[in-house]
């Protein structure tokens, strides 16, 4: 048996490598970012100390709330679309055959490609002129269903999330996949002994065996959804006129294109502190239900 | 007599049924595998058509194959160099992400240490920071310390962006591997090493395959850092040619569908590779049992 | 025994990594200082990448001041325009700046004025005084800063709100091209009527309908002394009846259904392509759409368009027959640079944006603000239009070039709203409030 302090040792060398790295590239960074969230400061040039004045005055904006809003419709369809269906298909797709390769790979290939090639054919999809969404819906004869799904502010969140959760069912179908693996082909065989099948041996063997991969599903969305800004820029700019902006682009523009860098950082801080929330939340929540 | 035939009636019956059934998920998936392979179909056809042609004809085929396209905008794009620089980066990155993060996880999943809540809370968020808000402190810290404008000032700041997901989908994942593998390793006299380099990294060949399919993707599509963090023309990466052909006022369709072509080659190819491993856990998973 | 030689094991790899991420940096520094030792280093920034020919031209002009230069080691970097700001930006945050870097007309120069990372180009100016007196009334108005003190020569004109119409569909449906807000209104109705959408627009990227529309017909309604009182708030706000009025116009052309439906979902690109293949009869776009066209559509599919300039607004106080304008982007000195390479970058300025690259951005379908013949054969038949016809017009400012950031982010998103149905009274409050917030420092 090593010794105790054959551990400690071993510990200090396997940890410290990434932690260290961890530190001075990211959490050096973050702090030094917050830190500029107190000052108004345009990036370059002189810079004033403010306090909280950034942080008051982005409590008072209504597009910071709207795009609070936005991040978080992301957050709910990223867990109740992305999640369960990436489970779906690993469960479905969890063979060895041709067949379920070529699922796999085929679902995963929206990842690889680039967020701008996603955002153009997507764009293509909802085009209100001559558009595939709506020509579907009219062939269905729910002409009055048809409209500028990008540009309606009443639906162009929930049409955005529609291609994030697309894109980003790959990922999640993989750490799934990955997961089923640990099971043992035992465990599988015990179930068959004793008749549970399905939905009976989802719920009772293999979520149970996955659930802390799920919970880390869950965070990543969590993550994730507040920290997405690719797919946005590139099919609305967060627009129009700012219904479907969200955190990260709201920041994004605040830092380099009205020149506040200041507060660009204090909104980054707040992104930040929401997930951090959201992610406490559903630590006590899932650990709840796995007890 | 005949009440065995009724049986087997019934049970071919049963069967054709779970057949049509598995038939019906079966042409659901072969759907959805479609609408998710379109996109890379369209990419690879607009990518030979003309600016006209992309515009004019949206889904068909190209009127005219235009392969002058691929070769301008690997020529323009200097994508033969951006294309040695972006797997020089992501590659030594995604070894470093996989080193540091797998050790890390084993350590967090299997001691109990002072500061280990702590260690994970940072971890933690790291997850939840968007990276545009790091830019400028980055770049002036690398700047201090010289690392600035190397292929450095990409792979470290990759590797630790990417160390909090690594870990916790490493530590997720052993988790459920069970503590009697190593119990019994350390009676047969294995030290630690010994039990991670034996034991615990071949078991976690799964999502070692997946960790690297994430950082790969991540590293190789990364455009901010790789447009900040890097000056000269010799060490640029392959996203910053994608966006030479867009000015703000309009988009040259077809060099930028030419350029995302190729640059998503590598990429399709990595995955295709990192599957397997992930499948390759089905056999280690039969031993271990 | 085993544990330290393991330790040994990972201090080899972490060495091994760092040297190799090293091994990139002395390999460049070694790079940076060969050859003789009293060349001067010049560092350009650009974002003239891609593969138009305005951007080829503006490099070759480049290439050649390195070519004869020798003594000169030139860094010239081709940025892509899409991450042009945040890269300018992030190196300003540190102070790294190049010597010589294209800077935007507007809010972007002046703020890197204000944190005194320019200095002027005023001697150059004034070192070739006929290529200096050839550049078009206002070319420097963005760039003096100061009495006197010139900070950039433009390299290109942003004519902004050109009215392109497609001749062939005036012609089929019986439509007077638009001299008069009343005939504009009609020529929406008819080709409503007739399922033709009226104007093209794509306003995803928002500064689209601001730049093209809304700063010239609010010059036709309270004339350009107006907007720039308005613009220092001295005497004018943008909550002023004028510009309610106006921007009620840009209401009634939403009203009536002038624009295309989801034109703030499609961008301008797409937007001109539904115009070029006769889905639209009218776009009102700036003299980027020549070079887009000019490089995406066929002469066959161009010989219908025409150009002319907006319709005039009864009762407005402006100048009729006027084309929103200004210059565009050019050439900045980092206030950094001294000496002997200041010297070299203000001749690479020269060469950049001389006479001679002048001539050459204007025949790449692009139009200069500088006065330069070109040849007629060189360019599209559209541009060569379009070119006589802004020669002869007379040019009022581009709103985002006069507004703070914040303010120009307030319009561009205020008009999204008015699209969406929202109020103009709303808009113009908000716009005043920012405008003012940036005007009181």
């Amino acid at each position: 048996m090593p010794t105790a302090m054959r551990s400690k040792g071993f510990i200090a060398i396997a940890l410290l490598p990434a932690l260290l790295l961890f530190l001075i590239f990211v959490i050096i960074p973050v702090f030094w970012s917050a830190y500029y969230g107190f000052f108004s400061w345009k990036g370059f040039g002189d810079a004033t100390f403010i306090g909280l004045d950034n942080y008051i005055e982005m409590f008072k904006d209504p597009i910071f709330w709207r795009a609070l809003r936005n991040n978080l419709i992301l957050v709910v369809s990223s867990i109740v679309g992305q999640v369960p269906i990436a489970l779906i298909l690993a469960i479905v797709l969890f063979k060895n055959s041709f067949f379920s390769r070529f699922i796999r790979s085929a679902v995963f290939m929206p990842m690889v490609l680039s967020t701008v090639v996603v955002g153009l054919i997507w764009g293509y999809i909802y085009h209100p002129q001559f558009g595939i969404a709506n020509y579907v819906l009219e062939m269905l004869g729910l002409d009055s269903w048809t409209r500028a799904w990008l540009s309606d502010p009443k639906v162009n969140m929930l049409a955005i999330s529609i291609p994030i959760n697309w894109a980003n069912v790959g990922p999640y179908l993989v750490i799934f996949i990955a997961a089923l693996q640990n099971i043992s082909p035992e465990i599988h065989d015990a179930a068959k002994i004793d008749g549970s099948t399905g939905w009976n041996k989802l719920m009772q063997i293999t979520l149970p065996m996955i659930w802390s991969t799920v919970v880390v599903t869950i965070v990543l969305c969590i993550s994730g959804s507040l920290k997405a800004f690719d797919h946005v820029i590139v099919m609305t700019g967060g627009g129009p006129a700012q219904s479907t902006e969200l955190l990260a682009t709201y920041m994004y523009n605040s830092t380099f294109s009205v020149y506040r860098y200041g507060y660009g950082s204090a909104v980054s801080t707040m992104i930040m502190i929401v997930s951090a929330i959201l992610i406490a939340l559903n630590y006590f929540a899932t650990r709840r239900k796995s007890s | 007599m005949n009440l065995q035939t009724t049986g087997t009636e019934n049970a071919s019956g049963k069967r054709v049924i779970m057949k049509g059934l598995s038939g019906f998920v079966k042409l659901l998936l072969m759907v959805y595998a479609i609408l998710t392979l379109y996109p890379l179909y369209w990419l690879f056809t607009s990518a030979f058509k003309s600016n006209q042609d992309f515009f004019t004809n949206p889904y068909g085929l190209p009127k005219e194959w235009m392969t002058e396209n691929i070769f301008r905008a690997w020529e323009l794009g200097n994508m033969g160099r951006a294309m040695i620089n972006s797997t020089v980066v992501t590659i030594t990155a995604v070894v470093l992400t996989i080193l540091l993060s797998v050790l890390a996880a084993y350590v967090l999943s299997r001691f109990e240490f002072r500061f280990k809540k702590l260690v994970v809370v940072l971890f933690t968020t790291g997850l939840l920071i968007p990276i545009h808000s790091t830019l400028v402190p980055l770049f002036i810290m690398m700047k201090n310390i010289g690392l600035l404008d190397t292929y450095g000032a990409l792979i470290l700041p990759y590797t630790a962006f990417e160390l909090p997901i690594a870990i916790f989908l490493a530590m997720a994942y052993m988790s459920s591997i069970p503590r009697e593998i190593e119990e019994a390793a350390m009676i047969d006299g294995s030290g630690w090493w010994g039990i991670f380099s034996r034991m615990i990294l071949p078991l976690c060949t799964p999502i070692v395959a997946t960790i690297s399919i994430l950082a790969f993707l991540r590293f190789w599509n990364d455009f901010s850092f790789a447009l900040v963090f890097i000056n000269t023309q010799a060490l640029k990466t392959l996203p910053l040619s994608l966006s030479l052909f867009s000015d703000g006022f309009g988009t040259d369709y077809a060099l930028t569908m030419g350029a995302m072509a190729i640059a998503v080659i590598p990429t399709i190819v990595a995955y295709l590779i990192l599957q397997e491993q992930i499948m390759k856990g089905m056999v280690a998973g039969s031993i271990k049992g | 025994m085993r544990p330290k030689r393991k330790i040994g094991l990972v201090l080899l790899m972490m060495t091994l990594v760092l040297a190799a991420c090293g091994g990139g940096q002395s390999k460049e520094q070694a790079g940076g200082n060969e050859g003789d030792q009293e060349k001067v280093k010049l560092t350009i920034w650009h974002n003239f990448a891609g593969d138009d020919l305005r951007a080829k031209s503006v490099r070759s002009f480049i290439d050649q001041f390195a070519q004869d230069h020798p003594e000169v080691t030139l860094d010239a970097q081709a940025i892509p325009p899409d991450g042009y700001r945040q890269r300018l930006s992030t190196v300003a945050a540190a102070n790294e700046m190049p010597d010589v870097f294209f800077v935007y007309a507007g809010s972007q120069s002046s703020e890197l004025h204000q944190a005194k990372l320019l200095q002027p180009i005023t001697e150059v100016l004034d070192a070739h005084s006929d290529w200096k007196d050839k550049f078009l009334p206002g070319a420097f108005d963005p760039y003096e800063f100061e009495e006197g003190q010139i900070y950039s020569a433009p390299l290109g004109m942003s004519a902004t709100s050109i009215l392109y119409y497609n001749k062939a569909l005036f012609d089929k449906h019986n439509v007077k091209v638009p001299t008069t807000w009343e005939e504009m209104m009609a020529a929406v109705k008819t080709f409503n009527d007739n399922g033709i959408t009226p104007i093209a627009l794509g306003n995803k990227a928002p500064w689209v309908a601001q730049s093209t529309i809304i700063g010239s017909i609010a010059d036709r309604v309270t004339g350009t002394e107006w907007f720039k009182n308005a613009a220092a708030q001295q005497g004018a706000k943008f909550t002023d009846p004028e510009f309610i009025e106006a921007l009620g116009y840009f209401k009634e052309l939403v009203d009536n259904k002038a624009f295309q439906e989801g034109a703030n979902s499609i961008d301008n690109t797409q937007a001109e392509q539904y115009f070029i293949q006769g889905n639209a009869a009218m776009m009102i776009s700036g003299a980027w759409t020549l070079t887009n066209l000019a490089a995406s559509s066929s002469e066959e599919q161009m010989k219908d368009i025409e150009v002319t300039t907006l319709p005039t607004i009864p009762g407005g106080k402006g100048e009729a027959g006027t084309i929103s304008g200004g210059a565009g982007g050019g050439l900045a000195l980092s206030s950094r640079t001294e000496g002997k390479a200041k010297e070299l970058a203000l001749e690479l300025i020269y060469a950049v944006s001389g006479p001679e690259a002048q001539k050459a951005i204007a025949e790449s379908n692009s139009m200069v603000m500088y006065d330069t013949e070109i040849d007629e054969s060189k360019v599209t038949s559209l541009y060569y239009k379009a070119f006589n016809l802004v020669k002869t017009t007379g040019i009022t400012p581009v709103y985002d070039a006069y507004l703070s950031a914040e303010a120009a982010e307030v319009i561009n998103n205020g008009l999204q709203e008015i699209m969406m149905g929202g109020p103009v009274e709303g808009v113009a409050q908000k716009l005043q409030d920012a405008q003012a917030r940036s005007a009181t420092p």
